[in-house]
């Protein structure tokens, strides 16, 4: 009886990817899950904060520089042209989040494109692209940035476009480190002696494994190029047709001495959204990186 | 008879900072249908670099076929355009790694990846393909391979994902297979069940194999035809029979007695080796590569290069041999 052994079944293991195994470990990072909160709250309040609280941002409804809470039409008070103060934080956030992704958007496209082939090809490719990267990186960023927006005239598109053109030599720096790394395993060769062209090693082979940082870099991306729309908006190269978080701090800078709450809540709103997003970085990070994962 | 796969004298050279490097010089070799060539050596001493050549695989600069011919079926891959090795690489030609840990793409199902290796050469559709994939992990023996499809990498072992690799470098019945150290990685019994995996479908498909490795046991058990090389040259050529049971050259002397002899009556008290290493390429100078290793070394194997005639017995590249010495 005893010397019978009982064949367990085995039991049938749900096959996990990579990117299943990230998402189980970044569940568990609870800063990464409070940046996920505040960013879902931000977005939702950008989103459709107008529907509860109506009200044109540049439209002058009180006197200037009512201070917050003194009135109940206007909790948060009034600028320097007496313009609500609410009704800008919400109709700003949607600009200043599209343009921090659409920045990143096209940070991420250019980077990865120049750093793949780059890092892929070797030899003259890659120098010819890293010479040009280079060039892009000794360029001050925001001086740069500054003539592209006024070359072009300010708007929402443009800026996110100067954004991307300064911010994609990292990027591109990142790119091909990693596929310098990867290019040489095992797998791609075997990929290659299997008949695959570069076209689809490049892209469906490396890519894929190289991913990882560069979701993090990303991530990380749009918290700079929130940063980077406010500091243009600041220095008055905003879209002045567009309510954007930057646009308010840099219109009422002049007074800040005489009102601190104009600036300072668009600041708050700006600085919990870099936050926000950099805690999720980390988490994807970590997740990402199986060193850091405590099993 | 004019055999599938054919390399004549074969020339690779690679741009070092020594300067340019020869690292296979003017080997010869060639292997038919359903035969089993074994490629042995000391690391460093070509073998994986005659296998790249083969694939049109060497990484290029700094490498360079410099001369010597490729021929499979009579088609000079050295000649071919890169569009043509790729169509003949998985179709005509395939390749199991050395590292079955680090040979598959540890981000797709293994399932998926053999599909993309069907559909790379197949015009089917991709669940057509998947369905080919698990018939194909059902031949190299995986158990439960509807299942195992949906596995990724790392969730396999050693041996199953060598399997993997198998069943992929097999998906379109390949008519050379080059196996690089296959079971270098893996344990004595996996070893040997891969060993009878490549026999099977050696008999299944007809495909020849040439099998690199240093592990004289593998030759034994795989291959008709042996050649070993030393320093990017074979310096002895021969079936398998004849180069274990007669080796000529010292040096291949030194690997056969290498090999431990279990159950022969008395253990040998210490196991026998072959002194030094493979000169580095860039230091190799006028005479015989293996000179400095060897007992049987005389004033003309430092100066003359041997070349590999047949003395009596089977070719072997060595003057000693050549005089009458051993």
């Amino acid at each position: 009886m005893s010397d019978e052994t009982t064949l367990q079944q085995p039991t049938e293991y749900q096959a996990e990817s990579p990117a299943l195994e990230a998402w189980r470990m970044f569940r568990r990072n609870i800063p990464a899950l409070v940046g996920v909160a505040l960013l879902t709250v931000i977005v939702l309040a950008t989103l459709y904060g107008t529907f509860i609280y109506s009200g044109d941002p540049f439209e002058i409804v009180w006197a200037p520089h009512e201070p917050p809470g003194m009135t109940p039409e206007f909790p948060l008070g009034t600028d320097y042209l007496g313009r609500d103060i609410i009704a800008g934080m919400l109709t700003g956030g949607g600009p200043t989040l599209a343009v921090g992704a659409v920045a990143a958007a096209i940070t991420m496209v250019i980077g990865i494109a120049m750093g793949a082939l780059a890092g892929y090809y070797g030899g003259w490719v890659d120098n010819l692209l890293m010479r040009v990267t280079e060039f892009f990186q000794v360029l001050p960023a925001l001086l740069f940035a500054m003539v592209l927006v006024t070359l072009l005239s300010p708007s929402l598109f443009t800026i996110a476009f100067a954004i991307g053109v300064v911010s994609w030599p990292q990027t591109a720096r990142l790119t091909r480190a990693e596929f310098l790394k990867i290019k040489n395993l095992e797998y791609v060769t075997a990929a290659r002696a299997i008949g695959a062209r570069d076209k689809r090693i490049i892209w469906t082979v490396i890519l894929p494994n190289a991913l990882p940082p560069l979701i993090v870099s990303a991530t990380l991306t749009i918290g700079v190029a929130i940063l980077f729309e406010a500091g243009l908006s600041f220095l008055g190269l905003g879209d002045p047709n567009v309510m954007s978080w930057g646009l308010m701090i840099g219109a009422n800078r002049e007074y800040i001495l005489d009102a601190w709450w104009p600036v300072t809540f668009p600041g708050l709103a700006i600085f919990f959204t870099v936050f926000a997003v950099s805690l999720i970085g980390d988490g994807l990070n970590d997740a990402f990186n199986p060193k850091l994962r405590e099993r | 008879m004019t055999h599938l796969l054919q390399i004549e004298d074969l020339r690779v050279t690679f741009n070092t900072r020594y300067g340019e490097v020869t690292a296979l010089d003017g080997i010869s070799m060639q292997v038919s249908e359903g035969e089993t060539l074994g490629v042995v050596g000391e690391s460093g001493c070509g073998k994986s670099i005659t296998a790249l050549s083969v694939m049109g695989l060497i990484p290029s600069p700094p490498g360079r076929i410099a001369g010597g011919a490729i021929r499979l079926n009579g088609e000079d891959l050295t000649k071919a355009s890169e569009a043509r090795m790729r169509e003949l690489r998985g179709a005509e030609m395939a390749m199991i790694f050395q590292e079955p840990m680090t040979s598959l793409n540890p981000v797709f199902t293994v399932g998926d990846q053999i599909a993309e290796a069907i559909m790379l050469h197949q015009n089917v559709s991709r669940d057509q393909a998947f369905r080919d994939a698990i018939a194909l992990l059902d031949r190299v023996g995986i158990p439960s391979p509807d299942a195992r499809a949906r596995d990724y990498p790392h969730q396999l072992s050693g041996g199953m994902r060598q399997r993997v690799m198998i069943a992929m470098a097999v998906s379109c019945r390949p008519k050379v297979l080059i196996a690089d150290e296959p079971t270098t990685a893996l344990d004595v019994t996996v070893q040997a069940q891969i060993f009878d995996l490549l026999n099977e479908i050696q008999r299944d498909f007809g495909s020849a194999i040439i099998l690199i490795t240093h592990d004289m046991g593998a030759i034994s058990e795989m291959a008709d035809r042996v050649a070993v090389m030393y320093a990017g040259r074979v310096i002895e050529e021969a079936r398998a029979d004849d180069v274990l049971d007669f080796p000529q050259h010292p040096y291949a002397r030194g690997l056969i007695s290498c090999i431990p002899a279990l159950g022969k009556g008395e253990m040998a008290e210490t196991l026998a080796e072959i002194p030094g290493v493979v000169p580095p390429l860039h230091l190799l100078g006028s005479g015989c590569a293996f000179a400095d290793r060897c007992s049987h070394r005389q004033g003309r194997c430092d100066s003359e290069q041997p070349r590999l005639i047949a003395h009596g017995h089977h070719p072997a590249a060595c003057h000693a041999v050549e005089e009458g010495r051993i």
